[in-house]
């Protein structure tokens, strides 16, 4: 932590950067620390081509007007390449988004044609922007993986190689569109800014509605930057586990699984039931199912954690309240081309569920569970709701695929510590909501305390409040936590 | 494409995929007069499957809920009473139940139409529960390997077991492209796994004795669009290859092979239900096996490989002896291999 510390000063300090390298830095620092050196240059340069670019045309006449904006989009084209990113935009005036945050410009309503309310309001969702990509981290990341890709060594290793390429890509994809919002942010200042100066009416209504424009697409951009995770775009399986209590949790837990097929479903994503286990009476013991469809891991990860319910049993003759506890774990589906963990067919037991005896043409049963043991690390899956052995264990295989994966990416983590600690960890997790029917009727989550009063619509499948809440929560407190360090 | 229905059809939340795929293949081949009433035509008419009926009938979305609980409650009442000839567990009768809505509706916005009528559905499952009908001659299919084969009354349901006859073919060499034959094809499975995986020029001929099998195998070579790729024969055994004597690269078997005195004591799903012109192998169960092995000496040319299906273990070591004592300048590589279970099933070689 303390490493990010110097970092993130060094980088406050690289605005007005000192011309010389601070001495008895550790030789990565002094890569990552000349890289912000180089990389400011380059968007000094670029900048000093926005001013001179503007000088010709002055005093613009009607024709030239619209060649403004052909001459801020030219120079964002030319600005934002790779190495601006790490640059702080700035306006011609040397303003800055955090500059403007703390000018603490009245937000008034979008339909309220005043520049700076929309222009607080952008770099305010910026900056939000910004915390939830937890954009220190996801600078020294990126730097230390260019370094990485420096390396001449690299494709030694292939499979790492194309990992390392490919988490670089995606992060300095992610950073460039938001250096590339902010930039054409404070361009757009500067152009009303000129039409002030020059008393063009056109210009700046122009630009003004430019903003606004911007202003709608900051708030899209809001709510992405909360699935901004590597894994954030996967399908996943969620698997729902009944607690201690028998029935009446078993009744429980399938109530949970119901919520989820609704909730999957109402999203639009295909769900399929992978591995059941039915209670004797009622419910389900566990069930794994299979949810296909983007961002399904990064919305379903906010789910992973222990459901309380509060009712009255209707498995209690005498009528008596009764609390049930049900366990929720979401695991991502890698695709093949990023799973992690390679597994090799010498380590796995297969088991078949057969019927006892003689087997062949004595037994006819539907009964074609596959259970797939992954004998080193003696993770399992099972799946007997395909109606042919050969496709359970297909399914099977897939599920022991995904789990071996995240035990991967656990262990990768934890080696690790730099990179961005995935939200939910391997475990089932601590309680996260509790479910009330009766005295009264509310759902509340005790990570928000969000709070919604009709349960049955929750239980239906209306989860998006609790998800959205948490995602935020909990992105907010990530970055809290590390700028405190 | 696999896609959930309602979760009101998944009581105990047992809401399941639907397969698509091959039933857009479906062709209404001459063999078959695929109707939807046709409850009461003659025996060797071939219904088709439940799952590749008109949608023409509907029922409200409470119907089908209140028959979804109704069927469950038969199905944990009377568990108890079909596990003891190894007969299904409630969780396998309550899994058959959401199968057989997945194969008999399909939802259209509020409504759910029907493959058949409600009624139809008590009757089906009454008849699981109380006559102990095999669930897959309920919904007339069986989903084994990657394939979705048509059943019917008076053909063998293709076993999980039989899958690894498949396997076994694929690991031999060299043969992929020349004509095989399964003997005894019963609803075509066999074969039509095998010719989907030969090369361009590899071609299967399937036999049986049984002219309901040749038309149940005739519909599912025609479902996987094999026609040009296996060819039906009706016929004993050998007798329908005369023309292939001494050309077949591959042959595989999966014979009747139950001695007859255990035939009466079996699981009532397959001792009351499954023909047992399909099951049972003589006095020691052997009688076919031994006709398979020797027709192979003159139907296989050198270097053509056999698979056989056995009652398993000791059958396996029989039919093993008897091979290399009485054959053995016929057969090289004659090898045992195990089932799933362990239970040694299957009898391998090549002609020499
Ligand atoms: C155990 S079933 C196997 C069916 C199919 N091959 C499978 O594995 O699912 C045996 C098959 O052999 C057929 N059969 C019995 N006697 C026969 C004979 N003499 N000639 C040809 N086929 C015969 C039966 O009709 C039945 O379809």
């Amino acid at each position: 932590m303390a490493f990010f510390k110097l970092l993130s000063t060094i980088y406050s300090k690289a605005a007005p950067f000192p011309d010389k390298i601070p001495t008895g830095m550790k030789p990565i620092i002094r890569l990552f620390y000349s890289s912000i050196y180089f990389g400011n240059q380059i968007s000094i340069n670029s900048s000093e081509k926005l001013k001179s670019g503007f000088s010709p045309i002055h005093k613009p006449t009607g024709l030239q007007k619209s060649s403004y904006f052909f001459v801020v989009s030219w120079t964002r084209w030319f600005s934002s390449s790779e190495d601006a990113v790490l640059s702080d935009p700035k306006t011609s005036d040397g303003m800055t988004v955090d500059d403007i945050v703390s000018k603490k410009w009245p937000i008034l309503d979008e339909n309220d044609g005043d520049w700076k309310s929309h222009a607080a309001s952008i770099a305010q969702s910026i900056q939000l922007i910004k915390k939830r990509l937890q954009w220190r981290k996801m600078m020294v990341r990126s730097e230390q993986l260019s370094m990485a890709l420096e390396k001449p060594d690299l494709w030694n290793d292939p499979i790492y190689a194309s990992r390392v390429s490919r988490e670089h890509g995606r992060l300095m994809g992610k950073m460039r569109e938001v250096n590339g919002f902010e930039q054409e942010l404070l361009e757009l200042i500067d152009l009303i800014k000129l039409a002030r100066e020059e008393n063009d009416v056109e210009l700046e209504l122009e630009s003004i509605s430019a903003m606004l424009n911007m202003r709608k697409k900051a708030k899209e951009k809001e709510l992405k930057a909360l699935l901004a995770g590597e894994n954030d775009p996967c399908s996943c399986y969620v698997e729902v586990q009944a607690g201690a209590g028998g029935t009446e949790s078993m009744d429980w837990a399938s109530m949970v699984l119901n919520m989820y097929i609704s909730w999957a479903k109402r999203r639009g994503y295909d769900v399929m039931i992978v591995d059941e286990m039915h209670g004797e009476i009622a419910g389900i013991k566990h069930a794994t199912i299979k949810v296909d469809g983007e961002f399904s891991f990064g919305f379903a990860k906010a789910e992973v954690g222990v459901h309380r319910l509060v009712r009255i049993s209707p498995f209690d003759t005498g009528k008596r309240r009764h609390t049930s506890f049900a366990a929720v774990a979401v695991i991502p589906i890698l695709g093949n081309e990023t799973s992690c963990f390679q597994i090799k067919e010498s380590d796995l037991r297969i088991e078949r569920f057969r019927a006892s005896g003689a087997g062949g043409q004595h037994v006819n049963t539907t009964e074609s569970a596959v259970r797939i043991v992954h004998i080193p690390t003696g993770i399992s899956a099972t799946c007997q709701n395909e109606r042919s052995q050969h496709q359970n264990k297909a399914a099977a295989m897939s599920v022991l695929q995904s789990r071996l994966d995240q035990l991967e990416m656990a262990r990768q983590a934890q080696m690790n510590s730099e990179h961005t600690r995935s939200l939910t960890d391997i475990s089932w997790g601590n309680q996260i909501r509790t479910y009330v029917l009766h005295p009264y009727r509310m759902v509340k989550d005790l990570r928000t305390n969000y709070e919604v009063s009709d349960p049955d619509s929750v239980l239906g499948g209306d989860l998006d409040g609790f998800i959205l809440s948490f995602l935020s929560c909990a992105l907010d407190n990530l970055e809290e936590k590390d700028s405190s360090t | 494409m696999s896609r959930l229905r309602l979760p009101l059809l998944s009581s105990a939340s047992t809401t399941l995929r639907r397969r698509r795929s091959p039933r857009s293949s479906y062709s209404s081949g001459a063999v078959i007069t695929s109707s939807s009433a046709s409850h009461h035509t003659p025996p060797l008419k071939l219904q088709s499957p439940l799952f590749l009926r008109p949608l023409s009938h509907s029922a409200s979305p409470s119907a089908l809920l209140s028959f979804r609980r109704w069927a469950e409650s038969l199905a944990r009442s009377s568990a108890a009473d079909l596990t003891f000839d190894g007969g299904p567990s409630s969780s396998e009768l309550i899994r058959e139940i959401s199968w057989l809505l997945q194969d008999a509706t399909s939802q259209d916005g509020d409504t759910f139409l029907l493959r058949t009528d409600l009624e139809d559905l008590y009757r089906l499952w009454r008849q699981r529960i109380e006559e102990r009908r095999p669930f897959q001659y309920i919904v007339g299919c069986q989903h084994w390997r990657d394939l979705v084969l048509a059943v019917s009354e008076g053909v063998l349901i293709p076993r999980p077991e039989t899958e690894e006859i498949v396997n076994l073919a694929a690991r031999v060499e060299g043969l992929q492209d020349g004509m095989w034959a399964d003997l005894g094809t019963g609803s075509g499975a066999i074969a039509i796994a095998i010719a989907r995986m030969l090369g361009e020029n590899g071609k299967v001929v399937a036999t049986d004795l049984s002219e309901m099998a040749v038309e149940v195998a005739q519909f599912n070579v025609g479902r996987y669009k094999l026609e040009n790729k296996v060819e039906i024969r009706q016929g004993s055994w050998f007798e329908p290859l005369q023309d292939l004597q001494g050309k077949l690269s591959g042959l595989v078997s999966n014979p009747p092979y139950i001695p007859s005195s255990h035939i009466h004591g079996l699981q009532a799903e397959v001792g009351r239900h499954e023909p047992s012109l399909a099951l049972d192998g003589g006095e020691n169960g052997t009688d076919h096996l031994l006709r398979l092995c020797e027709g192979s000496i003159s139907s296989l040319k050198p270097g053509g490989f056999f698979a056989f299906e056995t009652n398993g273990d000791k059958q396996s070591e029989q039919i093993v002896d008897f091979m290399t004592t009485q054959w053995s300048n016929s057969f090289h590589d004659i090898k045992i291999e195990a089932d799933f279970a362990g239970i040694k099933r299957f009898v391998t070689g090549f002609r020499r």
